[in-house]
């Protein structure tokens, strides 16, 4: 028993250290660090190549790693990207940090090499040492761990409660702006705190490591853990956080004792853990009202906060040439463009346009939840892996027409849609973001790549139908179903739901006041949304001819979303190039370009969603707005020199008079 | 009163008893007020009286601790704010609580839906009317009135973000009349307008209660505008109702004088003074 609790602690130490710095860097500068797994693989690789690649010794490697390489790391991040989410809204600041988490391991790669073996050691030396206390083993590993957070908690709590660093951070935590008032800078501060955090994710990248393997995935089984931690603790409550860590740690190895660590049980168990800590944590603070949006900063904080919220939500202004409406225009060249490509591309690139179409209604489904309802929503990937499982069970288990099952399975995940619009429905937008992203893990875990759909990895065949066998007819088909959801987004948003939905969005107060219903609204369009996200992942199990098991991760959502949100989440046509974008370019890449180039795309991706920071309302709304101001400008200028032109006729009649 | 509402015995707005704890604080204790038909009721107090705890509990946003809240004597301290809406409860807010995604004449618009044609929420998404944009005529027409009534025609296709304070206020009452409501609640309607938007503001107010019928229910710091508009005035200090009466009543109230106006009180120009004449919005 005292090994389990041993082996827990160890878990529940690096588990502690995570959500820790998470806590630290939220109530620090307002941002939930969704690339904290990336940023801890990186410093973890920098410590591999020091230490193996280099042969460096253990401290060295560490030192460096830790002491020199990640706060000038954290430093450089914080100059590049964080300083800019100031006063940004959650949705941006998360997809910052996601597009940060997505092009951080490729660009690793790039510079230092993909590894092949994803073992790693630790801070222990090899081979590991093993102690026995009271009959129980520990090892190096283990112990290394327990001195982590032991270091790590003595030197926080010394730093933050006895310093005169720890006295402004704790000041900036209060208030940013009455710390500069107090002549500190607020800025310099952050960047502190950037610096410590990313030192904090080396070290539990490290000490992770040796058990789930250096590379991305293992690390993001350590962040969501570590999520679920900091929503338990309302994000904020920095020694809560810390004990539910270790308690999560404890849950998840003690059970091992009396449970088979293969069986399903456990299977389905062990991955439930945090998401269980975050339910019953969500319910009782629901139940005591307490789950709201989480503020950061002082009365004075927010008072001097610019208005406007999220720009992105703000219609982009009407565009013409002429008589010709642009935003009308525009939509059906580029359909009539993409309708175009099956007729003057091979097979290979088509069944690549078919696939980007595809892709391209299941972003519809973000433009609705997030574009048009403002909930960040994290498991749509999981609604469309959800939707191609049926559809594969329906079409090649029931033998019924594919065509009629893509249409008929999604309406059964529609109730997990609904249920979780119920759920978090009075929950503030950080939170529905977290728990979303948990869920979308627990059903990618528990459902998805579940032994009966899973196949080892090929999942479910499924049919096309008859007429659309080929890449072509597919890419047809599929851009119908595109336009036809197409214009009924565009339908709810001209609709009284959609007033409604905006109304909701920018006054919850307000709208109820004119008799919204805030659930009602946000019921209908989750339902629409998950309807729509279902949909499409049946299209992609046609295209694929294959449930594809494995493509539902809701990480590769988070890239989907931010792709979208790179080009503008209200726009129906940025759907639709977002999703071509993300299935030509690799393919470009992988084709014309060395294969060492294989991975920029994802980077490119990852620095798109980054630029959101600097842009938040997309690419496509940004370029109209700059077209329109641009076309503003002229006029003003055209009218004013006409003003300043004599007028002859004018001048005539006041000759004759 | 010459309104559409037909008066009667019950007030339109009654609070009774209302107590509002925020744990150990007593932000309201035991408070009534009434709101008659067709009657302007202003509510007054020091920052911290709890004012706009009360109008939170009023208009549904807040659950009181205890005490009772009814709309033409039918209980409703249960009902959520959107369903005191649809019987009759509309609200102005401090912080104007505008729509930024929507333009002044979709505000105006889905007030109006809300309350007449509430199954327009779904129905629009199966009859493809978001596409086509067909236009109520109904509707239309009541828009219209409202946003020519409320002086917004210029502004009514922009979207309210960036309007300048005063109009921004004028599109709160604008949505606020699209409902018909019985009752209308205006949380310091007058906090950063200047004197000229002040008055037209004020003679806004009273023509809505003469035209329309509407009652309101105002919370004001400007004391010469609540005693120059208001039929009856509530004053609140800590959370407690110490007077209640006329304009004239509440002027020589020695507790009031004490706790509120101060020496001050004898200054204060007689009723109506700031309001422009004819009712007009300037």
């Amino acid at each position: 028993m005292l090994s389990y609790l041993l082996a827990g602690l160890a878990l529940g130490s690096i588990y502690a250290i995570a959500a820790g710095s998470l806590v630290v860097t939220y109530i620090a500068s307002g941002v939930f660090n969704l690339a904290f797994a990336a940023m801890a693989f990186t410093v973890a690789r920098v410590y591999y190549e020091l230490h193996v690649e280099h042969e460096w010794g253990i401290v060295g490697s560490a030192a460096f790693s830790l002491l020199v390489f990640a706060p000038l790391f954290g430093t450089l991040l914080y100059a590049l990207l964080f300083r800019f989410l100031q006063g940004r809204s959650t949705v941006v600041k998360l997809m910052a940090t996601v597009g940060l988490s997505v092009a951080l391991p490729p660009l690793v790669e790039l510079a230092l090499g993909k590894l092949t073996a994803v073992t790693a050691p630790g801070l222990a030396p090899l081979p590991l040492k093993v102690f026995h206390v009271f009959g129980a083993t520990v090892n190096a590993d283990q112990v290394a761990t327990y001195v982590g957070l032991a270091v790590v908690l003595v030197v926080g709590v010394g730093v933050l409660r006895f310093t005169d660093v720890g006295l402004k951070v704790r000041a900036l935590v209060d208030s940013g702006a009455l710390t500069s008032l107090s002549g500190s800078n607020p800025s310099r501060i952050s960047m502190g705190v950037w610096a410590v955090s990313t030192t904090l994710a080396g070290l539990a990248g490290i000490l992770i490591a040796p058990t789930a393997g250096l590379h991305v995935a293992g690390m993001t089984g350590l962040m969501a853990a570590a999520f679920a931690a900091v929503v338990a603790a309302r994000l904020r409550n920095l020694p809560l956080a810390i004990g539910i860590a270790l308690a999560m740690g404890l849950v998840t190895t003690v059970p091992q004792k009396w449970i088979t660590p293969d069986g399903a049980f456990a299977q389905a168990f062990i991955p439930s853990v945090p998401f269980l800590f975050m339910f019953v944590a969500l319910v009782y603070y629901a139940l005591r009202g307490m789950t709201g949006d989480v503020q950061t900063g002082g009365p004075l904080d927010r008072a001097i906060k610019a208005e406007g919220g999220d720009p992105s939500a703000v219609p982009a202004p009407a565009l013409r040439f002429g008589r010709v409406n642009l935003g009308v225009a525009l939509p059906v060249v580029f359909v009539g463009v993409v309708a175009l490509l099956p007729q003057v591309l091979d097979v290979y690139w088509t069944g690549l346009v078919a696939t980007g179409i595809v892709l391209g209604i299941i972003l519809l489904s973000y433009t609705l939840v997030t574009g048009e309802g403002g909930m960040v929503w994290l498991c749509q990937i999981s609604f469309a892996g959800i939707g191609a499982l049926l559809v594969g069970e329906f079409a090649t288990t029931r033998g019924w027409d594919p065509l009629v099952a893509v249409v008929v399975a999604p309406l059964l995940v529609v109730p997990v849609g609904v249920l979780i619009g119920l759920l978090t429905i009075r929950l503030g937008e950080l939170y529905v973001a977290l728990v979303t992203l948990t869920a979308g893990l627990l059903a990618q875990t528990l459902v998805i790549t579940e032994d009966r759909f899973y196949n080892y990895g090929s999942g479910v065949f499924v049919s096309r139908p008859t007429f659309a066998l080929e890449n072509a007819a597919f890419a047809y088909l599929a851009l119908a179903a595109f336009v036809v959801f197409g214009l009924l987004v565009l339908n709810l948003r001209r609709s009284t739901a959609g007033m409604a939905l905006g109304a909701v969005r920018w006054s919850e107060d307000g709208a109820r006041t004119i008799g919204i219903s805030v659930v009602q609204s946000k019921v209908l369009v989750s339902a629409f949304a998950t309807y729509v996200a279902a949909l499409g992942g049946g299209f992609m199990a046609m295209n694929y001819q294959s449930t594809l098991p494995d493509s539902w991760a809701p990480f590769a959502g988070m890239v989907w979303l931010a792709v979208l949100l790179t080009l503008g989440a209200r726009s129906i046509m940025a759907a639709l190039l977002a999703g071509l974008l993300y299935a030509l370019m690799p393919g470009i890449f992988a084709t014309y370009l060395p294969v060492e180039l294989g991975e920029v795309p994802v980077i490119l991706f990852g620095v798109g969603a980054i630029a959101l920071a600097a842009h938040p309302e997309g690419a496509i709304a940004q370029t109209a707005g700059n077209i329109a101001r641009s076309r503003a400008r002229r006029q003003v200028r055209r009218s004013r020199s006409l003003a300043a032109a004599p007028a002859p006729e004018k001048a005539g009649v006041g000759e004759l008079a | 009163m010459t309104g559409k509402h037909a008066q009667s015995e019950e007030p339109r707005l009654e609070a009774r008893g209302v107590t509002m704890r925020f744990g150990g604080l007593v932000a309201l204790s035991e408070v009534d007020l009434a709101v008659p038909a067709g009657q302007i009721v202003g509510l007054v107090g020091p920052n911290g009286a709890g004012k706009s705890t009360l109008f939170g509990v009023l208009s549904g946003l807040l659950r009181p601790s205890a005490g009772r809240v009814r709309m033409l004597g039918a209980d409703v301290t249960a009902a959520p704010p959107q369903l005191r809406a649809r019987r009759g409860l509309a609200r102005t807010f401090q912080h104007p609580e505008l729509f930024a995604s929507l333009t002044v004449r979709e505000h105006v618009a889905l007030a109006h839906r809300m309350r007449h044609h509430r199954r327009r929420i779904l129905t629009d998404l199966f009859d493809g009317r978001g596409l086509l944009g067909r236009a109520d005529r109904d509707e239309t027409e009541h828009v219209d009135a409202l946003v020519e009534e409320l002086s917004l025609t210029e502004v009514q296709h922009q979207p309210v973000l960036g309007l300048p304070l005063g109009t921004s206020r004028l599109v709160e009452v604008a949505r606020a009349l699209a409902t018909d409501p019985l009752v209308m609640l205006m949380d310091e309607p007058s906090s950063g307008l200047d004197v000229t938007e002040t008055e037209a503001l004020a003679a806004t107010m009273r023509k809505v209660v003469a035209e329309r019928g509407v009652s309101l229910l105002l919370v004001e710091h400007d004391v010469p505008l609540v005693l120059g508009l208001c039929d009856t005035v509530h004053v609140l200090d800590f959370g407690q109702k110490i007077a209640a009466g006329t304009p004239e009543e509440i002027r020589n109230d020695p507790a009031v004088r004490a706790a509120y106006l101060g020496e001050d009180v004898d200054d204060l120009p007689s009723g109506g003074e700031l309001v422009a004449p004819g009712g007009e919005l300037a």
